[in-house]
């Protein structure tokens, strides 16, 4: 559940990203005044916005990692013991 | 001037750069849908992160730098006037006569109209979108030349600082023209305006040209001028 989470930031913040550099190139080709503006405020607070949720998704991942991996060592401890018990 | 213009082609090269770049990273991440391990997500990191803010810095310098420029001034119809006379090999008026000035050179309206101060360029920049402003709700579809919009002026009268930044009160060929020396101390003082000898019809002579037009269309009446 949780890896479907970081998928779909990591897709948004991609998606989000390109809008972001959409609108600041259009302000570097076509330097119209309204695009300018645009590109100074939308454009960058878009892509500012998506750069944090990609490292929110980042964040999740590593949490997500990090729990795996605690329950892994834990799980192959146990069966360790078992084993010895044996 | 060349060496500001090959500066500013640079940071829109390189802006461009990091567009195609970041693209180019977050086309293959949504076409190939790779699963997140270390290198996609160091990609990644490049193209959400890294490239756009590249293209942000650089584009924001190149930008800043356009605004500054005659064409950038031009690009809102109300002004083309303004350009028409100013970029006008034959014009008299005193727009005209500094745009030809190499020192000037493409930022001739900048300099004569930007504020002189510390923090000029960031009070310029705040009026420029009020002009913006303006333009959305006043002069959108006001014939070519913007005759059907109220008159445009200035929002605070002109400084004698922006004149005294190169005319210096201190040049001896500027002292020995007889009128300054009458009203020397008023002149730096402020109290008189450069604009009061050399001011309306000697600046923008077609932009008064327009304004006698919106006067006799009526429609510019209907509004207050702003102050």
């Amino acid at each position: 559940m949780k890896h479907l989470q970081v998928k779909r930031l990591t897709y948004l913040a991609a998606a989000a990203t390109l809008g972001a550099v959409g609108l600041m190139v259009l302000s570097i080709v076509s330097p119209k005044p309204i695009f300018l503006v645009l590109a100074m405020s939308v454009g960058q607070g878009l892509g500012t916005l998506s750069l944090a949720a990609y490292l929110l998704a980042i964040a999740l991942d590593l949490n997500i990692s990090a729990a795996l991996a605690d329950q892994v060592e834990e799980e192959v401890g146990e069966m360790l013991d078992e084993k010895s018990h044996e | 001037m060349a060496n500001l213009d090959s500066v500013e082609k640079l940071l829109k090269l390189a802006a461009l750069a990091c567009a195609s770049v970041s693209v180019a990273i977050i086309a293959w991440y949504l076409i190939r849908r790779p699963p997140l391990g270390r290198l996609t997500k160091v990609l990644l990191l490049l193209g959400l992160g890294v490239m756009p803010l590249g293209v942000a810095l650089t584009g924001n310098i190149a930008g800043y730098e356009y605004t500054l420029k005659r064409p950038f001034c031009g690009s809102c119809h109300v002004m083309a006037p303004y350009i028409r006379d100013a970029e006008d090999p034959k014009s008299q008026s005193l727009a005209a006569i500094h745009s030809r000035n190499h020192r000037f050179g493409e930022q001739s309206c900048y300099t004569c109209h930007a504020d002189y101060s510390m923090f000029g360029a960031v009070t310029t920049k705040m009026n420029g979108l009020k002009h913006l402003y303006y333009y959305v709700i006043e002069y959108a579809n006001t014939g070519p030349d913007g005759e059907g919009g109220p008159p445009i002026h200035l929002y605070k009268p002109m400084k004698n600082t922006t004149c005294t930044q190169c005319h210096s009160t201190e040049a001896p060929r500027w002292l020995a023209t007889e009128p300054h020396q009458g009203m020397l101390a008023d002149i730096r003082s402020g109290e008189m305006s450069c604009l009061n000898c050399h001011g309306e019809e000697n600046v923008h002579p077609l932009a008064l040209h327009r304004r006698a037009k919106t006067a006799q269309s009526g429609a510019g009446a209907r509004k207050e001028a702003r102050p």
